[in-house]
């Protein structure tokens, strides 16, 4: 059955229906709210929120358009309204912890080592300001083409190119700045 | 330090965070579509007790509404009155302290009611001021006056008067064959912007003259109306048809029954 069918069912009410389109983007509004949170018991609490929010608005859903970067539209916000609402010393121990990268194993096995490297990157994104993460999170972590990740970031596709222009730069002096393992791997 | 001396392209950096996200360790996906299925019954069952709630609540406010509405005091505030042309008849007593409406209101103005304190007393029609001919009182107002056709030996009315009721009302009167002071027959004709007031019927009814809705009301109840700068009140003990044709509001007050009276009613030409 096509998305279009399901999400017809859904809007009459189907549960089914829309758990069928729930197994199929759970896994990326998951990732979202946890690339966002950095805690999976939050991300978990986010991912189901989107999908009860997303089932009681769905008459509001223009169907012409993907569900997709709308399902990581309403990840964004949730995220960022949970954030806010953390508290200040959750906040500062977020702060705390990122203010020490992790250390690369020394001989670690391949896969234990790249999977520490993408830590330490992430870690580098995290200290970017909240609009630069959430672009290069729907970018590269999730691979939405540019107007996926426009819709998703409800700019304009011009805008998403510009904005990971800047993201990346900013990244790229953190890196150097903040992680400079990551760039002497990278280089050599 | 190693950050001065090497620099990174962006197509490195780039490659950088493409790498991370494929070797980024997500933990596992929870079981979100069980969690989403639980919660979206939950509260479909949340919604449909508020629901039974919200209908019982209804039902319960109808029942309390339908047993105020049992009591005449009640019933009256709620539906004051009943609009028919020019002629409004109040349901209820008028308060003491309402406003009188002005001379000019228009039919479907809001209802007030009182009159003025000290209405003149009018006993019979035949005391009316304004009594005319036929044909001065046609040429005096911009409707055509009508007569009826039925019934057949009725003829053309005695009497005919015309009052400034906020507007112009021609009074055909016919008078009783044996007792020449006593009214047999009277239709009156209101054109635009007269306004008259009947107070609690004892009878009221809807009924259609000409498939058109029409009201039955009979007396003993009070008409009022201003004459001019005054305000006038007669006790009417007859019966009375009410309807409307055009801006022109017809009243037929007579001793006969509601269906003789229709067949009056839908003869006039």
């Amino acid at each position: 059955m096509s998305e279009a069918n399901l999400i017809q069912q859904a809007r009459r009410g189907d549960e089914v229906a829309w758990a069928m389109l729930v197994g199929q983007y759970q896994e990326a509004v998951f990732r979202l709210a946890y690339l966002l949170l950095a805690d999976a018991d939050e991300a978990k609490d986010v991912a189901q929120e989107v999908f009860i929010r997303a089932f009681y608005a769905l008459d509001r859903f223009d169907s012409s358009r993907p569900l997709h970067p709308w399902l990581l539209s309403i990840t964004t916000n949730l995220a960022r309204n949970r954030q806010r609402s953390l508290g200040r010393y959750l906040a500062a121990v977020t702060r705390w912890f990122q203010t020490e990268p992790e250390p690369v194993m020394p001989n670690p096995g391949d896969e234990h080592l790249r999977q520490q490297e993408a830590k330490t990157l992430w870690q580098a994104v995290q200290r970017l300001s909240r609009a630069d993460q959430e672009i290069i999170y729907l970018r590269y972590f999730l691979e939405l083409s540019v107007e996926e990740a426009a819709e998703a970031a409800e700019i304009a596709p011009g805008t998403v190119k510009s904005r990971l222009h800047r993201a990346l730069n900013r990244l790229r002096t953190t890196v150097m700045e903040e992680f400079p393992t990551l760039q002497e791997e990278r280089i050599g | 330090m190693s950050q001065e001396t090497i620099d990174l392209s962006n197509s490195q950096i780039e490659a950088l965070i493409i790498e991370a996200a494929n070797n980024l360790p997500y933990p596992p996906t929870p079981d979100i579509i069980g969690v989403v299925k639980q919660q979206l019954t939950a509260k479909q069952s949340h919604i449909t007790i508020q629901t039974r709630h919200l209908v019982w609540a209804t039902l319960i406010v109808l029942f309390i509404l339908a047993g105020l509405l049992v009591v005449p005091q009640v019933r009256a505030a709620v539906v004051e009155f009943l609009q028919l042309g020019a002629i409004r008849v109040l349901l209820v007593e008028p308060t003491p302290t309402a406003a009188t409406p002005p001379p000019t209101a228009s039919p479907k103005a809001p209802p007030t009611a009182t009159p003025r304190p000290s209405p003149t007393p009018i006993t019979s029609l035949l005391n009316l001021a304004g009594q005319m001919t036929f044909a001065e009182a046609q040429s005096r107002v911009d409707f055509p006056i009508r007569l009826p056709a039925e019934p057949s030996d009725l003829g053309p009315p005695d009497t005919v008067f015309l009052q400034d009721w906020g507007g112009p009302a021609v009074i055909l009167v016919w008078l009783e064959p044996d007792h020449r002071d006593q009214v047999h027959l009277s239709l009156h004709q209101l054109g635009a912007n007269t306004f008259v007031q009947k107070v609690q019927p004892k009878v009221l009814r809807e009924t259609e003259v000409h498939g058109e809705r029409a009201l039955w009301t009979e007396g003993p109840y009070l008409l009022q109306l201003r004459n001019g700068g005054y305000d006038v009140q007669r006790l009417v003990e007859g019966h009375v048809l009410l309807w409307q044709e055009g801006e022109v509001t017809y009243r037929l007050e007579s001793n006969l029954s509601l269906e003789e009276a229709v067949r009056i009613a839908e003869s006039i030409r």
